[in-house]
């Protein structure tokens, strides 16, 4: 069951550029693996690898313990909904769900049920004889999503599918991918820049980075744990802190401007390491005064932005900026351009070797 | 100034249209010649249009020089223009060039190289010289309009097709053709009129056997102003008037066809 997509050593170069380097995953059957990174990064050059329509300067992907790289895309029984949804404008909705079925030989009548049936599994019963440009993006997407799947694909790839849609529909969407993907058991692989899609749809992030796979985790490990700065920077809101170990076995390290911290977890470290001390701006508590226990810094508020029921407080604290989340009624306290102390506990400091 | 633009507007418009729609009443005129305004109407030379085989055999012979030339125009675009928009390979460029160059040079000049040329390989004074010079007037026409189509065709569709696993040839079949049709549609219509159009080529070397309408028209205005002219220009008029307006009539019908309502509940 284990290793059901397997992607070894996948390096894709256009002349001098390499745009894929040494990309190696595997994911489990059934699993919801995003891949997540700025554009550019590589992750839609994978996905393409995956579906056929980009050819690896190297490496091999297996599906089912099959290697699938000598195969034309329509051979590999990948289904894909693109970011446009491409979906056939000449075909009505029931049309374009059925296509797939007629291309492997179902006859209409039973394919054109069978696709009644998955359109009704989407949500859209009722709107199967419509086209593509009486729907909207919403419905259009749910349609692209029926046709991917009807066919009972072995991988389900989605590029960026939610990129069209306004808010509202996007997290009505998520739940409902989500849904679908979970009922019907498919292995899927979605591609997106956006950390909160991300974040709440995933069983693993896979971040992309100038072509390399920067960290493979769980949605909560890659927030809290992240291998690389830049994992940390790009998850999230996150104070990035440059240090040195000064000693591993007290876990203690230092910064020349904010002095020594106390950090918690990651042992090993060699005394004299450079590190980077990750804080998020939610673990930072701000006070009027030095809080007991806790590692307390001077910090002059600069900006101060506030959403409603939480607000983002940006300042300096010496050379080093700092941000920090607090709830609304803690705003009250401080105005831009006065003193503040802001304070943390050691385990709400993370440390980063890379 | 704003009705005085509107005024020159239309004073701009009448000056332009006025030729096209006063050879309608003169092709009514009782008249032995051309003339306007008509001393009087009558049927008389539709008859004569109709009736006469020196009219009729260049009609013919214009539509099925201006058939097979659309036929030929199609069967070297479609595959030019996919391998022109789609492919990037050396010397494209050039390619590119020699498929608009026939458009740049004058009819005239064509005109006297096809007038030689075809002279020295016994095409002149035939049906498939005037073919083959009109196909390379139709090309670049048609490989406009169809390489304009093609650039605004989202390829995600054929990727789309591959992925749901038809192959190339039924993705092209059941996907790019389809979609593309209007396009083919309007680019075959532009290189048939162009060719039932084109006179000066015909003039030079469609000769006795395979004279064409423009051309017989033309040498009838030199020699009688048969008023048969003002009947075909008219019967013309109105062809290319039906042709243009009627997808309008059918998407005009086609919305206002009742649409089923809208079902509750989804999204």
């Amino acid at each position: 069951m284990t290793n059901y997509l397997q992607l070894s050593n996948i390096t894709k170069t256009y002349g001098h550029f390499t745009a894929l380097d040494d990309v190696s995953l595997s994911v489990d059957k059934g699993e919801f693996v995003t891949f997540l990174g700025p554009s550019g990064s590589g992750k839609t050059t994978t996905l393409m690898i995956i579906a056929g329509f980009e050819k690896a300067s190297g490496g091999k992907v297996e599906i089912g313990g099959r290697s699938i790289s000598g195969l034309a895309p329509h051979e590999r029984n990948i289904g894909i909904v693109f970011q446009n949804y491409a979906l056939f404008p000449h075909k009505t909705a029931v049309e374009n769900v059925y296509f797939p079925l007629q291309m492997r030989g179902v006859s209409r009548s039973q394919g054109l049920r069978q696709a009644e049936d998955m359109l009704f599994l989407v949500g859209l019963k009722g709107f199967g004889h419509r086209h593509p440009k009486e729907l909207s993006g919403g419905q259009q997407q749910r349609v692209a999503l029926a046709r991917a799947l009807v066919f009972e694909p072995s991988l389900l790839l989605l590029d960026e599918p939610l990129g069209a849609l306004d808010k509202n529909l996007r997290e009505q969407m998520q739940i409902e991918i989500k849904r679908i993907q979970r009922s019907l058991g498919v292995t899927t692989i979605f591609v997106t820049h956006d950390q909160s899609e991300a974040m709440s749809m995933s069983d693993r992030i896979v971040v992309f980075e100038k072509g390399r796979i920067e960290q493979v985790a769980p949605p909560l490990d890659i927030y809290h744990r992240p291998q690389t700065s830049f994992v940390a920077a790009f998850i999230g809101e996150s104070n990035l802190i440059p240090a040195i170990i000064t000693s591993g076995a007290g876990k203690t390290a230092e910064n020349p401007t904010l002095g020594a911290f106390q950090y918690a977890g990651e042992d090993a470290l060699a005394d004299g390491q450079k590190v980077t001390l990750l804080i998020r701006p939610e673990h930072i508590k701000l006070s009027r005064s030095p809080i007991e226990g806790r590692k307390n810094v001077r910090m002059i508020v600069e900006t101060i932005v506030n959403y409603g029921d939480n607000a983002l407080v940006i300042g300096r604290a010496g050379d080093i900026p700092m941000r920090v989340r607090v709830l609304g009624a803690d705003v009250v306290i401080i105005k831009e351009g006065e003193e503040c102390w802001i304070s943390w506990a050691p385990d709400a400091v993370f440390v980063i070797t890379k | 100034m704003n009705t005085f633009m509107r005024w020159a507007g239309f004073v701009v418009v009448l000056f332009i249209a006025a030729p096209l729609v006063i050879v309608v009443p003169m092709s009514f005129s009782n008249a032995s010649s051309l003339q306007f305004p008509p001393p009087g109407y009558w049927f008389g030379y539709y008859r004569a249009y109709f009736t006469n085989t020196d009219w009729l055999i260049p009609t013919w012979n214009s539509i099925l020089i201006a058939t097979a030339t659309t036929i030929l125009t199609m069967a070297l675009v479609v595959p030019a223009t996919f391998a022109l928009v789609r492919h990037k390979f050396r010397g494209k460029g050039f390619a590119d060039l020699m498929m608009l160059m026939p458009m740049a040079v004058p009819h005239i000049v064509m005109a006297v190289g096809y007038y030689s040329y075809f002279g020295d390989l016994g095409l002149v004074h035939s049906h498939l010289g005037v073919i083959l010079a009109h196909t390379c007037l139709s090309v670049p026409i048609a490989f406009l309009v169809l390489s304009a189509n093609l650039k605004g065709f989202d390829r995600n569709l054929e990727r789309a097709a591959l992925s749901l696993g038809a192959s190339p040839a039924k993705t092209f079949l059941h996907v790019t053709l389809p979609i593309l049709r209007p396009g083919l549609v309007i680019s075959s219509l532009f290189a048939f009129i162009q060719s039932f159009d084109e006179t000066v080529v015909a003039i030079f070397i469609s000769g006795r056997d395979a004279e064409t309408l423009p051309r017989k028209m033309f040498d009838s205005i030199r020699q009688e102003a048969d008023p048969v002219i003002a009947v075909i220009s008219t019967l013309l008029f109105f062809v290319v008037l039906i042709g243009i307006a009627a997808p309008y009539f059918a998407s005009a019908l086609r919305s206002r066809a009742p649409k089923p309502s809208r079902p509750a509940g989804a999204h």
